[in-house]
């Protein structure tokens, strides 16, 4: 697409804005070398766009001569998504900071990176907030004194390498500021990269937290602190590559290298393991080297891939969309002139609300066997005995009399009006009454009852006797008509004889 | 008694229209009920009006109130606008649908009960001290008492290979069935469904078409009922038809605006009830070349949209009124980058969740102010299902048109409800011109691409879109100088740029159409509304002028900017009545705009209006003139 014939240069990718950073801000470093990568990527200079959210390192698409959007804060990486998603053609950099991509804009983070939209993400941690003069961040150390933390921050920093590992980030890398020639290697790398590139670049805020990098920006002093990740090669590190690091059970540890200590027994970079990606990330300078480089790499689909996939495989399928069509994938009808109509049925149901209903429609057919067909019929099925009932006010003398007259273990205690009010069985004879009664003409059976039994009525499942009795060890439940009046009485042995005729 | 004799005996009345109500437990199939009738009665041709009422816990209690799920469809002869205020035949499944549905049964209506559903422990869930059938306070009205679980196990009975559990789900095809037989409708179109739906469950297909016969034949055959009616076809326009709801027509519309803007449909959403099936009708539609995202948040929906937009695609989001506080940031950020988006409002009831499946229009001044600093936006609001087709068009137009977001105010009842939809021939829908700058090369002389250089005629920007060599440019949220669209914080820059963009919108009044009315041009009363209460209001205007009475009925479809004859219409009436499902937003943005007199007459019990209510107030203000 380019009219572009010589090569571009950095220059070409200047803009016509003043840089207005404060002097001597890291971003100046950052921006030179995002330049100066700009001609090698790959792509012509109008199919790459810059996004920004707010924060000082969010003025940086302004001064790169692409397309770009100053957008909101922390939202950039959605923007950039939606751009991906409409046009996977182009080259799509994400700029934001500490603040505005992992506090404000932390979950479209970590979403952006789980899709692997092909988007470049660049964080410059500078690990306090900037434009808004100098509160903590949440990549601040504990105990960080800032405006907002007079007294020392107590909040737990976040590690954003870890972050991006948690997010099944396909590309995930580190730099600094400082180090140009090692940014622009790694800049590089994060934009060859198919998926979401993930770097994080130390940078340096000089106006309020100048001192963050100190061991890592200073050019003496950093290939003594500084891990080169290497694919493939054994982490050694320091100004004479005599220092390593070992794996002492799963914690990573610093080695001098000599005295019995080799090569061999070093650690070896592998960009594709997960595990190894996470030790890499826990290794906090000063207590251990500062890995920088590329920390972990892998190849995934990315979402704009899937999406497009689908797309092709519909067309192929159905053939490029027509409206038509879909106004027709209904059920029609015509009126004609005559307003005679005439039905057509095409189409599928578009409608259907009943979601829950159509789950169980759908549903396997449960494997209901013969016993849980009997187990909902009504209880009216096991043609329930005649209760033997007994007024509340009859003494207890004339409730025993009636049991063994009818034979029953269990009488239904009723009102005036003859609703259930209790139930009085043999065990309440054996249990309250015997020896302990001296007159049995003279209490009435109301004191003795078990008042207010659970009563069902026929038309109610079996199964819900069964659960009653199992539940409270009842061995009979009364049954009662919609006025709470005694229908019948079924017995524990009633319902086991009826299950037991399918068994045989 | 033979069938025939039977039959015989059973009278035909014909009726203009009839509203029916089905109503049982969510997990009784009271919906695919209700939309099988609806679909049925369509295909025979009767004007037809829906509008679901389902649960707000997609699992509530079965037997319970909160439980109740139901379908309300007007069938008629004659062109219907509404569902119908109260239903005149109610068919319940079980207490607590009775219980729910009764306080709006027409008086003297038909309620048909499944009197085996009616035991002691679903009165109790339904909260029922005593039988509602055994005592007297169903006595105004004609009750049918069906013992329908046990005739439809019975006519399953031989059935082989499921249980009792699956033959009573079949329960509401017996209803069903009874209700074809009612009417007079044909059973062909469930049977042709239920053969497709089943096809690979033959017992499920055998229970069910035998329950839908069993229903059929028990009215039939019984002598339970004195009457059948009859309801004659409609009489439409000549045309093809379909039955469509708010939200598949909104999906339909924003498929047929990208085809004629020759783009990608982007469709970045979060999902909320009840915009949710705008997505799921766009989903499938991935032959259209229509990119669904399912974004994190309705901040990143909103978000992605802008990224599509600025990519050049047909970029849209949904939601409703919750999801559109969350994207008012965005939003402005739209404003302010001048990008052509459409973001639909499914409006629900609020504030805060509020009532999400209960229809309100109280978004109107959310859509109009909500948001920091003046950020003027378009805001339309479609009338009736169909209209949902058209409206979403028109938004995609008009954004493209103004280089601005529109917003698309449906609402719940407009989104679920249905209608006929005479289907419109796909070559007759004219293109959506887009103009994309070419590329240009400012090194052999051609003049630097200004950004907020603006059209003459419309007043938007150009849209540069990323791949245009020559045209790379930077924007963002913050002022901006005109022309050039550099950074500014110049106050004169500031305010020339807010003028710039009020006026592209305002300008769209040149692209819209002049405010039609209905009726008199001048008189008594000119009744407006706005958005899904259309149809009653214009029935209750019908009748009133029936009823000789001096009143015209203005519908506004185009809220943002209003049509330009608007005012002058306004003020050829003594008086302007707004019945709204709101405080009063559309009353108190008229009076704002024309500094007129308006009688706000709100309602907030996240129902649409009934003909009845809005006619009494007709009659009440033109009476105390
Ligand atoms: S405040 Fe810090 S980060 Fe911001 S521009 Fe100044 S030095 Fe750079």
């Amino acid at each position: 697409m380019t009219t572009e014939t010589l090569p571009l240069t950095r220059q070409d990718f200047v803009s016509n804005q003043t840089v207005r950073w404060c002097p001597g801000c890291g971003d100046y470093s950052i921006l030179a070398q995002v330049q100066k990568t700009m001609p090698d990527i790959g792509f012509a200079r109008e199919d790459i766009v810059f996004i920004s959210g707010i924060g000082c390192s969010s003025r940086f698409p302004y001064y790169m001569n692409t397309y770009g959007i100053h957008s909101i804060h922390g939202r950039a990486p959605t923007l950039a998504s939606g751009l991906a998603i409409a046009r996977p053609d182009l080259s799509i950099w994400v700029v934001t900071g500490d603040g505005d991509g992992l506090s404000i804009g932390g979950n479209h983070m970590i979403h952006a990176i789980r899709r692997n939209i092909n988007l470049n993400i660049l964080l410059f941690n500078n690990r306090i907030y900037g434009l808004t003069k100098g509160q903590y961040s949440p990549t601040s150390r504990h105990g960080m004194v800032t405006k907002s933390s007079p007294m020392g921050s107590v909040e737990q920093p976040l590690n954003p390498i870890a972050l991006a590992l948690a997010s099944e980030a396909t590309f995930v890398a580190r730099s600094i500021d400082a180090h140009t020639q090692h940014l622009g290697e790694v800049l590089l790398e994060a934009a060859h990269h198919v998926g979401t590139s993930f770097v994080e670049i130390y940078q340096n805020c000089v106006i309020f937290n100048p001192n963050e990098w100190i061991g890592l920006d200073d050019r003496r002093l950093r290939d003594e602190n500084i891990l080169y990740l290497k694919h493939g090669e054994p982490m050694i590190f320091g100004k004479n590559h005599d220092k390593g690091i070992r794996l002492n059970g799963f914690m990573p540890e610093v080695v001098q290298l000599g005295n019995g200590v080799s090569e061999d027994d070093l650690l070896v970079h592998d960009e594709t393991s997960m595990q190894l990606a996470f030790i890499i990330s826990s290794m906090e300078f000063p207590h251990f080297p500062a890995p920088m480089g590329v920390i972990r790499r892998v190849q995934k689909q990315t979402y704009t891939e899937g999406l497009m996939e689908q797309v092709k495989a519909a067309q192929a399928k159905k053939g490029v969309g027509d409206l038509y069509e879909l106004y027709t994938s209904a059920d029609l009808w015509t009126v004609t002139e005559r307003e005679t109509v005439k039905g057509k049925q095409t189409g599928a149901l578009s409608l259907e609300l009943d979601d829950e209903y159509m789950d169980e429609m759908e549903q396997k057919p449960e494997e209901t066997t013969a016993m849980q067909d009997q187990l909902i019929t009504p209880i009216a099925t096991l043609q329930p005995r005649a209760p033997v009932s007994i007024d509340a006010a009859a003494s207890l003398a004339k409730a025993i009399r009636q049991m063994n007259a009818h034979r029953v273990g269990c009488l239904l205690v009723t009102d005036k009006d003859d609703r259930l009010v209790g139930i009085f069985t043999e065990k309440d004879v054996l249990m309250r009454v015997v020896g302990l009664v001296d007159d049995l003409t003279a209490v009435p059976v109301a004191n003795y009852m078990t008042p207010n039994p659970i009563a069902l009525t026929t038309s109610l499942p079996i199964a819900q006797a069964l659960y009653e009795m199992s539940i409270h060890g009842f061995r009979h439940v009364p049954l009662v008509d919609d006025d709470g009046r005694p229908e019948g009485i079924i017995s524990f042995r009633d319902v086991v004889r009826r299950l037991k005729q399918n068994f045989n | 008694m033979s069938e025939l004799e039977a039959q015989a005996e059973v009278e035909f009345e014909e009726l203009e229209s009839v509203v029916i109500r089905f109503a049982g437990d969510s997990g009784d199939g009271m919906q695919l009920t209700g939309t099988q009738f609806t679909n049925t009665s369509a295909v025979f041709g009767n004007d037809i009006s829906t509008m679901p009422d389902f649960p707000a816990e997609i699992r509530a209690p079965a037997g319970t109130l909160a439980g109740v799920s139901g379908f309300q469809i007007n069938i008629s002869e004659r062109d219907i606008l509404t569902p119908g205020d109260a239903p005149e035949v109610l068919v319940t499944m079980n207490p607590a649908a009775l219980k729910a549905c009764l306080p709006e049964l027409e008086h003297g209506g038909t309620i048909i009960v499944n009197t085996d559903a009616f035991t002691g422990a679903n009165l109790k869930k339904a909260g029922y001290e005593e039988n509602p059938l055994d005592n007297e306070s169903l006595k105004n009205y004609q009750v049918i008492r069906i013992p329908l679980t046990t005739l439809n196990r019975e006519a399953l009975k031989d059935i082989e290979g499921i249980g009792n559990k699956e033959k009573d789900r079949s329960q509401n095809f017996f209803a069903l069935g009874l209700a074809f037989w009612m009417f007079d409708r044909p059973m062909d179109t469930t049977l042709d469904w239920l053969k497709k739906k089943f096809a690979k469950r033959p017992e499920i297909y055998e229970a069910n078409s035998r329950a839908l016969q069993a229903g059929f034949n028990f009215g039939d055959t019984t002598r339970t009922f004195q009457h059948r009616y009859r309801i004659r076809p409609a009489t439409l326009p000549p045309g093809t038809y379909r039955k469509v709801t708010g939200n598949e027509a909104v999906a339909m519309g924003l498929v047929t605006a990208a085809k004629k803007m020759g783009k990608p449909l982007f469709y970045g959403t979060y999902p909320i009830t009840p915009a949710s099936d705008i997505l799921h009708a766009l989903a499938p539609l991935r032959h259209f070349d229509v990119r669904t995202f399912q974004a994190e948040d309705e901040i990143a929906a909103m978000g992605s949209v802008i990224g599509a937009a600025f990519g050049g695609a047909l970029a849209v989001t949904g939601t409703s009124g919750p999801g559109v506080a969350l994207k008012s940031e965005a939003m402005n950020l739209a404003i302010m980058l001048e990008l052509p988006m459409v973001i639909v409002n499914v409006q629900r009831g609020g504030p805060s969740t509020g009532l999400p499946t209960k229809t309100e229009q109280a978004d109107l001044l959310q859509a109009m102010f909500g948001r920091n600093g003046e950020s003027p936006i378009v805001v339309l609001a479609p009338q009736s299902p169909a209209d949902c087709f058209d409206m979403a068009f028109e938004a995609a137009r008009l954004a493209v048109r103004s280089m601005s977001p529109v917003i698309l105010l449906s609402d719940g009842f407009l989104a679920n409800s249905s209608e006929p939809w005479q289907i419109p021939d796909p070559e007759q829908i004219p293109a959506i011109p887009v103009n994309h700058p070419h590329g240009r090369d400012p090194h052999n002389g051609d003049a630097p691409y200004l950004p907020y250089e603006r059209d003459p005629e419309t007043g938007g920007r150009p849209w540069a879109i990323p791949g245009t060599p020559g045209l790379e440019h930077r924007i963002g949220g913050l002022s901006k100088a005109p022309r050039t669209g550099n950074v500014s914080y110049d106050p004169q820059h500031n305010e020339q740029m807010f003028f710039e963009r009020r006026d592209k919108i305002a300008r769209l009044v040149k692209a819209i159409p002049a405010q039609a009315v209905y009726g008199p041009k001048s008189g008594d009363l000119l009744v407006v509304s706005w958005g899904g209460t259309f149809g009653a209001v214009r029935s209750a205007v019908q009748r009133a002028q029936a009823d000789g009475y001096s009143v015209a009925h203005a519908h506004v479809r185009y809220l943002n900017p209003f049509p330009a004859n608007l005012r002058d219409l306004l003020s050829r009436y003594r008086r302007v009545l707004v019945p709204e499902l709101n405080g009063g937003q559309l009353a108190f943005l008229l009076r704002g705009r024309f500094a007129l007199n308006v009688q706000s007459y709100p309602k907030m019990q996240a129902r649409p209006f009934k003909i009845s209510e809005v006619y009494a107030k007709i009659v009440e203000v033109i009476g105390n003139r």
